[in-house]
């Protein structure tokens, strides 16, 4: 399963589009500057092109936390920040969802225990305790995720993954061609200005 | 996905958990039927956190071949063709 065509499209021009509004800044910063405006960039870029999910809106939500980053998400998103970051009435909560999902992925986990059966209560106890933990932790980890449960927190968590995935290897496709165009830049220099070009460094 | 006021059937977990599962480096190397909800939990987590770290290594790089990017830079050169292909 991977992201689509048109998100990976809509990503790069979301990036183009988040650069070029950068430039003028990007003249002045600090590298590490420029890291974190790179990593926002890329988020934003991220969010816009998988378009209207609990994450994409969460993550706005998270990246708007910081003043100095709002009015950049404003700039970029235009109207599109406003829809983002609307508090979304469309959530749904399911109650019953924890305990389905349990039930089905507990049958598993009892055929392995029979195999163990005396402590059969004390170690269903401990699973479901680690299942609830774990399940704080990927709530925490998933944006928007704290007021999901269940199927729709797993629902997120794989989109969110899948898009993670694509921003990841879009981002190392950007790199690879950056650093190929450099070294082809530098092999078409004649060997006198290859040398001016170094000593220039 | 409106209107979920009915249940979730077995067979929709199923295929949520099975999807998610093909997505985890770990579980794809296992390959063996099911894992414990706890299991897949913990290694969605995982996963989540190493992209985390692999976005943030990757702007790190990014950044140090990115002294400017505007419109005439070579880097926006690059994308702009790359969506064109």
């Amino acid at each position: 399963m991977q992201a689509t065509k048109s998100f990976e499209r809509a990503f790069l021009r979301q990036l183009l589009r988040v650069f070029r509004l950068s430039a003028v800044s990007y003249k002045s910063m600090s590298l590490q500057e420029r890291k974190s405006a790179i990593k926002l960039s890329a988020d934003v870029a991220m969010a816009s092109a998988r378009g209207s999910r609990k994450w994409t809106r969460g993550l706005i939500a998270k990246l708007s936390e910081e003043d100095e980053h709002r009015s950049f998400l404003r700039l970029i998103l235009g109207t599109e920040y406003e829809r983002l970051t609307k508090p979304c009435h469309g959530s749904w909560k399911i109650p019953r969802s924890k305990k389905i999902v349990r039930r089905s992925l507990r049958v598993c986990s009892r055929r392995k225990n029979n195999l163990r059966a005396p402590h059969g209560f004390k170690s269903s106890v401990l699973a479901r305790t680690l299942v609830e933990k774990r399940t704080h932790a990927l709530k925490r980890l998933v944006p928007g995720g704290e007021s999901l449960d269940g199927y729709s927190l797993l629902d997120e968590a794989l989109d969110y993954v899948i898009s993670l995935r694509a921003q990841a290897d879009l981002m190392q496709k950007l790199l690879t061609t950056f650093e190929a165009s450099k070294l082809s830049a530098l092999s078409k220099c004649t060997l006198p200005e290859r040398k001016a070009s170094f000593v220039g460094k | 996905m409106s209107g979920r006021g009915s249940r979730i059937t077995d067979e929709e977990i199923n295929e949520l958990v099975s999807k998610l599962q093909s997505l985890l480096p770990e579980s794809r190397r296992r390959n063996t039927g099911r894992v414990s909800a706890s299991k897949l939990l913990k290694e969605t987590c995982s996963y989540i956190k190493s992209l985390h770290r692999e976005v943030d290594d990757l702007s790190d790089r990014l950044s140090g071949l990115m002294v400017t990017m505007d419109s005439n830079s070579p880097q926006a050169e690059i994308i702009r063709s790359l969506l064109r292909s």
